[in-house]
């Protein structure tokens, strides 16, 4: 039950290169910032695979934390537009 | 020739594009594309077994996006 | 063995449905879908014991972002 296969493999590089295109195409900087977090969900499962937790437990707790720091910056904009 | 380390390219590749090409040509969409690359060099830094120098670099990262979105904020966002 | 495969085709799905929708408001429920998946997934993907604590992890942190995001969508907590 361990590890992944050729076909889990490619769904989960399916969920990461799809996040990554819809990334670049978007317009909205909401759009994006969902699709940075789509992107994460897609590579997350390859750390969790080679065995590594106590990195996959750091990254996880850093990643939301720079998306947070961005969206500090959406904020001050959208209240400058009001 | 690991699927991380093929992923990782590809990754790499496409927010290469995106970051140096951003579809609206602001300084918060430059700034949002250039967490693509990031992620893409993690999963090649996973691929060569390199845990010290990934955690380093993701660490690294954050400090960085916070010293860029108080550069925007003075500069103005257009 | 089905499970893992089960969760994951989920997964894909919801991140499909949520690239072609349009509205902002509408995309995230179905990328909460897609984190509900992930992390089920990372649970069933190796047999050790601290995967549970980094599947939470996964878990934590991916809801905090997307609550934080949709907060920061709705008009901040300023205004509120």
């Amino acid at each position: 039950m361990s590890g992944v296969d050729d076909i889990l493999a490619l769904l989960f590089a399916a969920i990461a290169i799809i996040g990554a295109v819809s990334a670049h195409l978007q317009h909205d900087r909401f759009n994006k910032l969902i699709a940075i977090g789509i992107i994460f969900g897609g590579i997350i499962p390859f750390i969790v695979d080679r065995g590594y937790l106590d990195i996959a437990i750091l990254v996880s707790l850093i990643i939301p934390i720079t998306t947070i720091i961005i969206l500090q910056i959406c904020r001050r904009r959208e209240a400058s537009d009001a | 020739m690991t699927p991380e380390f093929i992923l990782g390219c590809v990754i790499l590749i496409i927010g290469v594009i995106a970051a140096g090409f951003p579809r609206p040509r602001t300084y918060l969409s430059r700034l949002i594309c250039l967490e693509i690359p990031g992620l893409g060099l993690l999963l090649i830094m996973l691929a060569y077994d390199e845990m010290l120098a990934l955690v380093t670099f993701i660490g690294v990262t954050a400090i960085s996006t916070f010293v860029l979105v108080r550069v925007v904020e003075r500069r103005g966002l257009e | 063995m089905i499970a893992l495969y089960l969760v994951a085709v989920i997964a894909v799905f919801a991140v499909i449905r949520a690239t072609v929708e349009r509205n902002t408001g509408r995309k995230l429920p179905y990328v909460n879908v897609m984190n509900f998946a992930i992390a089920g997934a990372l649970v069933l993907l190796l047999d050790h014991p601290l995967t549970l604590v980094a599947a939470a992890a996964y878990f934590i942190g991916s809801t905090l972002e997307a609550n934080a995001i949709a907060s920061t969508y709705a008009g901040g907590v300023r205004r509120g």
